[in-house]
């Protein structure tokens, strides 16, 4: 049969299947391929929260209380409905922050308190210490029970030896080991241990499917089911019957007592370290709670459905409930199934074994974080940090494990199994106002957390622990019996006269009591501090759907510390190859400036990065602690930014001042087109509102330098600054002119000197701004501010006003230069308007003038026939031609054109006829009026530097004689109707004008009838057609040729039509004027 | 279609975090003193202990109810990524 040996090898098997689960599992895990990161084993790893209490604890209840024992699994089952909402709330709120324990949870959420990290990492171990006692004497007493068989044949050396008589001390040794090699293989706490994990939802199945085949086989098979069950208790055992399945108001258990353990349950789910570390820390995905909300209910349904069963049949065959608590073993085993016995056995042992485990790995990185290390950092121990933690942690699980031992040792014996959970309970539900707080209470605070837990916690000493120790025989009676100091309202379990609500409910009422009362008292009479109410707004606000974040920076490092030293600080606690992963995934995320550094205003967002990430192995109270230290150590601190903008804003907008500048700026710019009065009205503006010591305005000359356009100083005795420089005589504006970016100094101090500083005195100041007056493109000048004594003057919120200040003053700057150039343009273009309208109208005048001098109309003569045309061009040209009859027998032609265009030229036209009528009545030649002329407008002509060109001819209509002279004049042209040809007639002559002797030519010739003479003015020939053609004598020839026939204004009609399609509809550049002389039948002559 | 439309409405109205509320403290009403005291009877349904009918009954229904609501956050989901896409 089965054997000792049996039973051995069994235990050792399964242990070793432990191992193998989990080392598989982190294999799994390690290369990617995880069989631990989905939704079953998430819900199945949560049902840690059976442990052997459950397996034994509950048949043992059952049939000593009755049908209170379930309120331990409604508890949860009710607090599933909110997991949805809280737990995933906490499991995003952890994952954002690197949480690694509910005591890193709560002691983050309230201003990353040590002092309340410690507190919580206290009542934990306290708390669990009993619990884990529970497991061992569970373990303990069920192998115990087996070996006890008489069917296991035990040989007597064995059963005297040490190991077979301390079971639990060989399972707290396995347990461990485990803990240790999956639960602390590294010292980063965030990644998950996903063999442990696995190895417990292993001894899930296991414990589930033992307990169920018990039930089953108790229930179907030594019995008829569960109806037969009930018939035969109600009949064998009615006064214990009724009084298990039903409540008693009376006596345990009462209405009081099931409410206080389904409160009790419910807050345990989730505050036993163990249950935070499976559900919170060890989630890999938040929808995998959606799924274990229905699947844990039902899996504590399915455990405890066939609990009542096993313990009333238990009471059937054993005749009494004496042994309750292992009846799910003793009642296989006495009915001869001993593999049955032996898988309920194992049952236990995973159910006692998942738990040890899980809490101890819990425990021990609450104690490693929140006890240990802060002692390794007041010790200033900094070489191999890492590992030393590493060590410090794998002892705490020893260590935690081995006091589970001690007490079980000393007191377990004395108090019942389920007792001991319920003060484990208790202790856990201490934490409870301090968590719904953190989550949805954001006034809630370190002050109240802190005087919450501690008075939740003295009274749960006081009324639990306390009694315990009484009750196991530690401490004399008195107490209980009698009170502190004898005061009955001191009664540990009838604390101030509160009597007849039984141990459990005493102690919950004023444990609450005392909790709540102090938690919302302090938090509402103190307030935050600045890291508390910064992680307030984190938890509170982690689901809310809009980014939080502060519009500007407000803190600043007095000394600034280099990507490099963070990463060096980083590199002690997580390694280097982490760090450096870290710091590159920080860093693609945020810009670094030219110079590869992280501007001031990025080094706090730096700095929570370095802290958030050593956090994650440490927990955040350590790690802030960590990070102050070593700032501490390099003289930097995080101080506020002097708060230039006075009144108290909402981080989203910018302040009140800062829009008030704004809007009187415009103001500024738009009220006035002088450059020089806005820019001093805006830097009075800044003055007035920012109290600078010095603001200097300067603006480029257009040879590059920049010279001081205003100042305004609020020093006494102003300051000496150079007016006119260079940007190299300045090391921050030469940077500012390559950059186009501002260029500060929050402290000066910090700075190095690094050039030349004309417009940058460091000793004088001790923080100060140049800001680029820039629009789109080239920068106009600098907009410098100091201050003497303030440091940490220019946030960037401050700069970012300046800047936009200065962009508006560029842009004003810009304009008005636009406004001057556009009205120096119109003032031109006005001025040639003006001269333009001047010339027309002197030209206008001009052209009156010259018309009036031209005959009415020819003159009748017998013998000739005399035609003209005139037509002025728009400039004026200058024609004139005239008729002189004299002895009525000789007519004297003459036709000119001056040189100019204007009024002078019209009024020499005036004076030339004058004396032209002068003339005529001395019966001179042609060469003489010419001659005479000359002399005569000689001087009035080259003192208005005119000419005159002219052609006179004299006919005589008697004689037939024509008698011509010409003064540079074009020559006219004649049509001899004798040869049907025509000729042009030439005589020698300058124009008039230019000299004084020049001699003219008198030519004659003689005249035939029908015979044309056509005079005109170089208007006619000179004109051109779209080719540049002139119209020239050729064309005048052929047309007087074919026409000569014609009526002369006909002819000249034509001519002049010719001459306008000559132009193909171009207007005329100069005047045209043509005279057409025909000669008649000569007077004499008689028509025979 | 009508069908599938109900169950879309019901299971809408479970996603309300006020209907979650609105159990959760159900669940606490009816697993303390009034309703317990009522099924705290000596009495037997088919041999079954009364409360132990009631207890066990209730909290089968319960996690009925949790995982129609569990259902309901998938559909919620769901429709939230169709109107996304449309």
């Amino acid at each position: 049969m089965t054997s000792i040996t049996t039973l051995i090898i069994l235990i050792i098997l399964y242990v070793s299947l432990h191992f193998l689960i989990a080392i598989y599992a982190y294999k799994r895990y390690k290369s990617g391929r995880s069989i631990v990161s989905n939704s079953l084993v998430y819900s199945l790893s949560i049902t840690i929260y059976c442990t052997s209490w459950t397996y034994y604890g509950s048949v043992g209840r059952a049939a000593t209380n009755g049908l209170d024992f379930v309120t331990i699994y409604l508890g949860p089952s009710l607090t599933a409905f909110t997991w949805w909402f809280i737990l995933r709330k906490i499991v995003r709120i952890s994952k954002d922050n690197n949480i690694t324990s509910i005591a890193d949870f709560l002691s983050s959420r309230y201003s990353k308190s040590q002092f309340l990290g410690a507190l919580i990492t206290l009542i934990a171990v306290l708390g669990i210490i009993p619990y884990i006692a529970l497991q061992l004497k569970a373990v303990s007493t069920t192998f115990g029970i087996i070996c006890n068989h008489p069917s296991f044949d035990i040989p007597p050396a064995l059963r005297a030896s040490f190991a077979f008589k301390n079971p639990g001390l060989f399972f707290s040794l396995f347990i461990s080991i485990f803990g240790i090699l999956f639960g602390a293989r590294t010292l980063a706490t965030q990644d998950r241990h996903e063999g442990l994990v696995a190895a417990i939802a292993f001894e899930s199945i296991v414990k589930l499917l033992a307990f169920m085949a018990v039930g089953i086989y108790v229930t179907y098979f030594l019995f008829d089911g569960f109806q037969d069950i009930f018939t035969r208790m109600s009949v064998e055992q009615p006064a214990l019957f009724n009084q298990l399945t039903t409540l008693s108001e009376n006596h345990e258990p009462g209405y009081a007592s099931w409410a206080t353990n389904l409160f009790l349950a419910m807050g345990s789910i989730m505050l036993l370290p163990r249950q935070f570390q499976i559900m919170v820390i060890e989630n890999s995905d938040e929808a995998h709670i959606k799924d274990a909300m229905w699947r844990f209910p039902a899996y504590l349904f399915a455990i405890n459905i066939f609990v009542l069963p096993i313990a009333y049949a238990g009471i059937l065959l054993s005749g009494g409930n004496k042994g309750a608590d292992f009846f799910v073993l003793t009642i296989p085993m006495n009915a001869g199934h001993n593999w049955l016995a032996l898988l309920a056995f194992l049952g236990g042992f995973s159910a006692a074994a998942g738990m040890v485990i899980a809490e101890s790995v819990a425990t021990s990185t609450m104690i490693l974080n929140h006890l240990m290390i802060p002692l390794v950092l007041r010790l200033k121990i900094t070489e191999s940090f890492p590992a030393l933690l590493l060590t410090l942690k794998r002892m705490s699980i020893f260590l935690v494990v081995l006091l589970g031992y001690a007490y079980f040792k000393i007191i377990g014996d004395t108090f019942m199994l389920v007792n001991i959970g319920l003060i484990s309970f208790s202790a856990a539900a201490q934490l409870a106002p301090a968590l719904l707080g953190a989550l949805y209470w954001k006034r809630g605070n370190v002050a109240g957390a802190i005087a919450g837990i501690l008075g939740g916690f003295i009274v749960w000493f006081y009324t639990l622990l306390l009694p315990s120790f009484i009750k196991s025989g530690w401490i004399a009676t008195d107490l209980l019996d009698k009170g502190l100091f004898g005061l009955s309202m001191l009664k540990p379990t009838e604390l101030f006269g509160l009597t007849g609500l039984g141990m459990w409910s005493n102690s919950l009422f004023w444990s609450m009591l005392f909790n709540i009362g102090g938690y919302l008292l302090f938090s509402i009479l103190l307030e935050h501090n600045e890291s508390g109410r910064e992680q307030s707004l984190k938890f509170t606000e982690a689901f809310s759907n809009e980014p939080r974040q502060d519009l500007w920076e407000t803190k600043r490092l007095s000394k600034p510390v280099t990507i490099i030293e963070f990463v060096n600080l980083m590199e002690n606690f997580i390694g280097e190859k982490e760090a450096h992963a870290a710091i590159s995934e920080y860093l693609a995320e945020h810009e670094i400036d030219e110079k590869g550094m992280v501007s001031e205003f990025e080094l706090p967002s730096l700095k929570r990065f370095v802290e958030k990430t050593i956090a994650g192995s440490v927990g955040s109270a350590a790690a802030k602690a960590i990070i102050e230290n070593y700032l501490s150590d390099v003289g930097s601190q995080m101080e506020s930014f002097y708060d230039a903008f006075k009144s108290v804003r909402s981080s989203l907008e910018e302040s009140r001042e800062a829009l008030y500048v704004r809007l009187k700026s415009s103001e500024i710019m738009n009220r006035s087109n002088d450059l020089q009065l806005i820019i001093k009205e805006l830097a009075d503006l800044l003055s007035a509102e920012f109290r600078f010591d010095l603001i200097t305005v300067r603006l480029f000359e257009p040879d590059g330098s920049l010279t001081v356009c205003y100042e305004k100083s609020q020093l006494p005795g102003g300051v000496s600054q150079p007016n006119r420089i260079h940007p190299e005589d300045d090391f921050f504006l030469h940077e500012l002119l390559l950059s186009r970016r501002p260029q500060f100094a929050n402290d000066t101090r910090n700075l190095k000197k690094q050039g030349a500083s004309a417009a940058t005195p460091l000793d004088a100041f001790s923080a100060f701004a140049h800001i680029p007056i820039v629009g789109d493109e080239e920068p106009l000048g600098v907009l410098s501010i100091y201050s003497v004594s303030i440091v940490g003057m220019f946030t960037e919120e401050l700069l970012n006003l300046l800047s936009s200040l200065a962009g508006q003053l560029a842009l004003a700057v810009k304009l008005v230069d636009e406004r001057e150039a556009r009205e120096k343009e119109k003032n031109a273009k006005d001025v040639a308007l003006l001269k333009n309208a001047a010339v027309m109208h002197e030209m206008e005048i001009a052209k009156q003038i010259q018309m009036s001098l031209l005959p009415e109309a020819p003159p009748v003569l017998p013998g000739v026939q005399i035609a003209s045309l005139s037509v002025a061009a728009d400039h004026v040209g200058g024609d004139y031609y005239d008729f002189f009859v004299t002895d009525d027998r000789i007519i004297d032609t003459v036709i000119a054109d001056v040189s100019g265009h204007n009024v002078g030229a019209a009024l020499i036209m005036v004076e030339t006829r004058s004396v032209l009528r002068a003339q005529i009545n001395t019966s001179s030649s042609p060469a003489r009026v010419l001659t005479n002329l000359n002399t005569l407008l000689m001087s009035d002509l080259s003192r208005a530097e005119l000419f005159i060109s002219m052609f006179y001819v004299k006919y005589d209509t008697f004689t037939q004689w024509l008698t011509y002279s010409s003064a540079g004049h074009n020559n006219p042209v004649l049509y001899r109707i004798s040869d049907a040809e025509c000729m042009t007639l030439d005589a020698e002559g300058m124009i008039l004008g230019v000299k004084n002797d020049v001699i003219f030519e008198d030519r004659s010739i003689l005249l035939d009838p029908g015979d044309i003479l056509l005079l005109y003015t170089d208007g006619l020939t000179e004109t051109v057609n779209s080719e540049e053609e002139m119209f020239g004598i050729e064309r005048l020839s052929t047309i007087l040729k074919e026409l000569h026939e014609e009526p002369l204004q006909s002819i000249i009609d034509t001519v002049y039509r010719e001459v306008i399609n000559f132009a193909e509809g171009r207007a005329l550049a100069d005047d045209i004027s043509i005279v057409a002389m025909r000669v008649e039948h000569s007077f004499f002559d008689q028509e025979d | 279609m009508k069908p599938d439309r109900l169950k879309h409405s019901f299971l809408d109205r479970l996603r309300l975090k006020e209907s979650w509320v609105i159990f959760f403290i159900l669940g606490i009403i009816m697993l303390d003193y009034p309703f317990l005291h009522i099924f705290n009877k000596h009495i037997l349904i088919f041999s079954f202990p009364l409360l132990f009918i009631y207890i066990f009954g209730g909290w089968s229904l319960s996690i009925l109810v949790i995982y129609l609501f569990t259902k309901s956050i998938h559909t919620g989901s769901d429709i939230k990524e169709r109107n996304e896409l449309s």
